[in-house]
């Protein structure tokens, strides 16, 4: 059992610096190994949830979402009001996202998410996060400079638009529902659903209209 | 901790790397470290414990190694600071002889049974407790000047603050105490900051930072 000693783990990391072999793919397969000698992990068990998140669980779950929500009134006011009822009715609540949130974007507001004190992200609807929401240059800036970081994600945000940065500093995750382009109103779910970015929601993406048909 | 992980409004880490890639993981190894961090057995301990152990990775190795070699070396940290292994086991690369910590290993899980049990990994952190929420929607606060020793999740750039209580999200566990191994629940409310009351720099009076914080962080902001 964990003692929850900060010193000790300290120490720890001062000898796994000296310790563990420098190359990553080494250092996880060590991990790995200990692990199932020990009878702590089941290596298939390891292969199922690699598959599951590369093919089954990923951002077309929270495209569906937005989709749905564009086309569906209801569902939109569920969403809203109680994100992770609303998106357990497509099957979607997982990993992280029992106290979902969503943020929409409007004419007047774009809405971006961060984490700036490790990298809290609603896994079972947008499955693993991009490198860079990870990296200390997206964690650092966003708080700071939204309209700096967008801008290096060729987003340009008019001064008259608010900005809302949301760091998620507790259990809460978040997802922006970003606006449906014009020109969809024929479009049905599926059509809808393959205009909505990654990016899109979580905010470092805003006219879905300009780039139609992208994969993320 | 007063930490290297705290990176909300720090300065020098350059331009961001847009890639627009849509592949989960780009090596084999950081696959195998996220399905090792989903199903590993961790008795005892809880998330904010993790966090806090990933927080005390040395610096050079916070910023320099790759993603999900952190989590790697937090597993470790971890597995080893409960006794589960040790750092003789470590250097050695393998586990001492019969030392299985479980009698009988876990059954291999399929696609279909990773897929349910994703779902019961949404997991509350929210319960009912009996004092009122000292803190009402529209309300101006004030932030702790001073963070907490150990794990805390109020970031440095929004301490000693003025903000308003945007929402309230009910009690949900405390993780500095957590981080302790200690399940405390305490109000929680969604925050927001002018960008302009937070950066110096900032021009724009519309732009707004949302925090979710702790009643414990937080005082009346109208005196």
């Amino acid at each position: 059992m964990p003692e929850f000693d900060s010193k000790k783990v300290a120490d720890i990391h001062q000898q796994l610096h000296s310790h563990l072999p420098s190359d990553s793919a080494l250092r996880i397969k060590a991990l790995e190994t200990l692990l199932v000698d020990k009878g702590l992990v089941n290596p298939d068990t390891i292969d199922a949830w690699v598959e599951a998140y590369s093919e089954e669980i990923g951002p077309k779950r929270g495209a569906e979402v937005v989709a749905k929500a564009w086309s569906d009134s209801k569902f939109k006011q569920k969403l809203m009001q109680d994100a992770p009822a609303a998106i357990d009715e497509l099957g979607y609540l997982g990993k992280a996202t029992a106290h979902l949130k969503v943020v929409e974007n409007t004419d007047d507001v774009h809405n971006l998410v961060v984490c700036t004190l490790c990298s809290c992200y609603p896994f079972s609807i947008l499955g693993i996060a991009p490198a860079w929401y990870k990296a200390a240059a997206y964690r650092s800036r966003a708080v700071r400079d939204p309209r700096g970081v967008l801008a290096e994600f060729g987003v340009h945000i008019n001064n008259e638009v608010e900005i809302r940065v949301w760091d998620s500093t507790a259990e809460l995750r978040y997802l922006v529902l970003p606006q449906r382009p014009a020109g969809t109103e024929q479009m049905g779910e599926d059509e809808l659903a393959g205009l909505v970015t990654r990016n899109s929601m979580i905010g470092t993406d805003r006219d879905l209209g300009a780039n139609p048909g992208r994969a993320y | 901790m007063d930490g290297i992980h705290d990176l909300g409004g720090k300065e020098g880490y350059g331009p961001i790397e847009v890639i627009k890639d849509g592949s989960p993981f780009h090596h084999d190894w950081e696959g195998r470290e996220w399905g090792i961090a989903q199903c590993a057995r961790t008795p005892g301990i809880t998330i904010d414990w993790w966090r806090h152990c990933r927080e005390l990775i040395m610096p050079q190795d916070y910023l320099g190694r790759p993603y999900f070699d952190s989590w790697a070396q937090t597993d470790f940290a971890t597995y080893i600071e409960a006794g589960l292994i040790s750092m003789e086991e470590v250097i050695e690369g393998k586990a001492k002889a019969g030392d299985s910590h479980y009698a009988n290993p876990p059954a291999p899980m399929s696609v279909q049974q990773v897929l349910q049990e994703d779902r019961n990994h949404a997991f509350r952190y929210d319960a009912k407790i009996e004092p009122e929420p000292a803190f009402s929607i529209g309300q101006k606060v004030l932030t702790s000047s001073h963070g907490n020793i150990g794990h805390t999740r109020l970031p440095q750039y929004a301490r000693g603050r003025h903000g308003v209580v945007h929402a309230y999200h009910g009690a949900h566990v405390f993780p500095d105490l957590s981080a302790q191994g200690k399940e405390v629940h305490q109000h929680l409310y969604s925050i927001s900051f002018a960008a302009t009351d937070l950066w110096p720099e900032v021009q724009n009076r519309k732009d707004k930072v949302y925090l979710d914080l702790w009643e414990s962080y937080l005082q009346d902001g109208q005196s």
